[in-house]
């Protein structure tokens, strides 16, 4: 069953009186589960694609069905409903909030849906931490952990309400070779344990090896998708 | 909620030199409220008793034409009983009326007592010595002797005897214009010194018996004016239109005014203005310190706008990052005006006792205030301004909260 249905879909941005396409007609399906990546060069797309995907942007023309819904009609409280219940991010920045310890910045997603109780969303948390590796790591904040710890983190974060997708916008990025082939592994693992459908951004040929599903897109248009056993 | 009560309280710990400076803008600003404010109630409080005592009563009646003439001492218009009755049945009847306590004659006259160098001018009242003390406030105020009681006796102030070289005990020759406008002198014992920082007390005043000062004058039974005072100062103006029927069914409504002090003094009227125009003041000055937070949330918003990115694609709506932000600037509020109220407090609390020396000012002003202002310490004072502060602060910080909420959250995150 196809988790997202992009059909048709485009992205101008207004330049002052200029119209810059960012993307210029993508038809994609990505089924539940997948661990799909996004590449190509800079300026390609791959960026705005997630946005759109994520619920973070709107298309100038076509449609996207999340879930078999289309969210296209959607005012942005709706699309931010949609992104707190089904949607998981994961920066290349990392993004934790600074003042939280790692416990907390996990916590902050799931305190969001307010169905969990205090004893529930912490067993969660520290199962979750514990699961990325960083479970005597709950109680330090982020300037006192790793870039891979931090990346786990937010790993953690973007899975804790169990999304039904993850959406990484080149995640390891600012991370070594070492440190990123960790990060991809958990990811990989987390994908196959959860099910998980994953679709994330790079333009690090290590990171595609990791992928079951290549897409490439070049001046906003898919050029190639290839699936991988 | 409490989450992001949780991270704004937080959060206010990320920059802490610029938390400390808003937090300390804002705490100045209350404290200053609470301060002005305590300063303002003392003067507005022992000014509207210093008129009360010494010029209003709760109620006044005079002749309607000695209001334009009261400067001059006029002794042509007095108050001198209303149709058939008489100036004591007069005063009878109207301490009968309900909720009138006190009737207090006053006859006031211009005087004069020559010494080697100079003829020192004063002012002379003839009262009823013992409604005075009960009245006013002049007990505490009479440093030597007593009261004027009876006959030829005087009470005057330290500055107006040292002025005419007099001591308690002994006498002073006067000299006054009768009713019949002819020149007389008189000699009176000083039985008692008032020591007071108002002027009009220690150095013009000079309290002499109403009937010694109404046989000397050719006033028997007349008085320049009739204090009355009431139950309740604030219900003056309740207990007016009885005065007023009373007058009126006597035949005296066209010789007579009765005002209360709310509407008998324009210096008081102009005090009470004041008290309005004050608040306003109060609010622009928590306005100004406001800009800091302001500036201070604007700076946060830029810093933090990656951040923002994220909590929007985790989910958080526009009213909730909204919420983060004026959290964020109402617990600065609460911090800055929690601080401000108590400094502010303890302010008022030790000028209380020792008060503010405005002599300097007051020289030539010609208005009954005591040139020693006592701040008043009241809790009210404090409540009012934490609660200004932090009601403006919160306010005001809707600005920068509402540009953080507006941002997209695609280019927030692009945000380096």
């Amino acid at each position: 069953m196809s988790l997202i249905k992009l059909r048709g879909l485009e992205k101008t941005y207004q330049q002052g009186k200029i119209a810059v396409p960012a993307l210029r007609g993508i038809d994609l399906e990505v089924e539940s589960g997948e661990f799909t990546t996004i590449f190509g060069p800079s300026g390609s797309g791959k960026t705005t694609l997630l946005n759109m995907i994520g619920c973070l942007d709107k298309s100038t023309a076509g449609e996207i069905i999340f879930d078999e819904h289309s969210i296209n009609d959607l005012n942005s409280k709706e699309l931010a409903e949609v992104r707190r219940y089904n949607l998981g991010f994961i920066f290349q920045s990392y993004n934790l909030i600074p003042v939280l310890t790692a416990f907390e910045n996990v916590e902050f997603a799931i305190r969001l849906i307010e169905k969990h109780s205090k004893k529930e969303r912490r067993e969660r948390v520290m199962s979750l931490l514990e699961e990325v590796g960083l479970g005597e790591m709950a109680d330090r904040r982020p300037n006192e952990l790793s870039g891979g710890q931090k990346q786990r983190v937010a790993i953690a974060r973007a899975l804790i309400k169990e999304p039904k997708l993850v959406l990484a916008d080149e995640p390891t990025a600012n991370l070594d070779s070492e440190t990123s082939k960790e990060v991809l592994e958990l990811m990989e693992e987390m994908n196959s344990e959860l099910n998980t459908t994953f679709i994330f951004s790079t333009h690090d040929p290590q990171v595609m090896d990791y992928a079951r599903r290549l897409i490439e897109i070049k001046d906003g248009k898919i050029t190639n998708d290839q699936r991988r056993d | 909620m409490k989450f992001l009560m949780n991270i704004a309280f937080k959060n206010m710990f990320r920059n802490k030199l610029r938390t400390i400076v808003s937090i300390l803008a804002i705490a100045f600003a209350v404290m200053i409220i609470v301060f002005a404010r305590g300063l303002i109630d003392g003067m507005i409080e022992d000014t509207y008793s210093l008129y009360i005592h010494y010029d209003t009563g709760h109620i006044k009646i005079i002749d309607q034409e000695y209001e334009q003439k009261e400067r001059l001492l006029s002794l042509q218009y007095t108050v001198n009983g209303v149709g058939n009755k008489s100036f004591s049945e007069m005063k009878e009847d109207l301490n009968n009326l309900e909720g009138i306590k006190m009737v207090i004659p006053r006859l006031k006259f211009g005087a004069a007592v020559s010494t080697e160098e100079e003829l020192v001018q004063m002012l002379a009242w003839g009262v009823v010595g013992a409604k005075e003390l009960q009245f006013t406030n002049l007990e505490r105020q009479l440093v030597e002797g007593r009261m004027v009681k009876s006959g030829r006796e005087v009470v005057m102030g330290t500055k107006l005897l040292a002025k005419i070289n007099k001591s308690v005990g002994e006498d002073v020759t006067m000299v006054y214009t009768t009713a019949f406008s002819s020149f007389q002198g008189a000699t009176f014992e000083i039985v008692g010194k008032i020591e007071s920082n108002l002027p009009l007390l220690n150095e013009q005043l000079v309290f002499m018996p109403l009937d010694t000062a109404q046989r000397l004058l050719y006033l028997n039974n007349e008085s320049t004016e009739l204090l009355l005072v009431t139950n309740n100062r604030e219900q003056a103006n309740e207990y007016l239109p009885a005065v007023k029927n009373y007058l009126e069914k006597n035949g005296g409504a066209d010789k007579y005014l009765a005002q209360s002090w709310k509407n008998g003094n324009s210096f008081i009227q102009l005090l009470e203005v004041s008290e309005t125009i004050y608040n306003f003041v109060y609010l622009f000055l928590v306005l100004l310190s406001s800009i800091v937070v302001i500036n201070t949330l604007v700076m946060i918003v830029k810093e933090r706008t990656q951040e923002i990115g994220m909590m929007s694609a985790l989910g958080l709506k526009k009213k909730e990052v909204m919420l983060l932000f004026m959290l964020e600037g109402s617990a600065m509020a609460v911090v800055g005006s929690f601080f401000g109220a108590l400094a502010g407090g303890a302010l008022n609390y030790y000028l209380s006792g020792v008060g503010f020396d405005y002599s300097a000012a007051f020289e030539d002003i010609d208005v009954l205030m005591n040139p020693i202002i006592y701040p008043t310490f009241k809790i009210e004072h404090m409540l009012f301004a934490f609660a200004i502060g932090v009601i403006v602060t919160t306010l005001t910080a809707i600005i920068p909260a509402r540009r953080a909420a507006k941002l997209d959250p695609t280019e927030a995150l692009r945000e380096i």
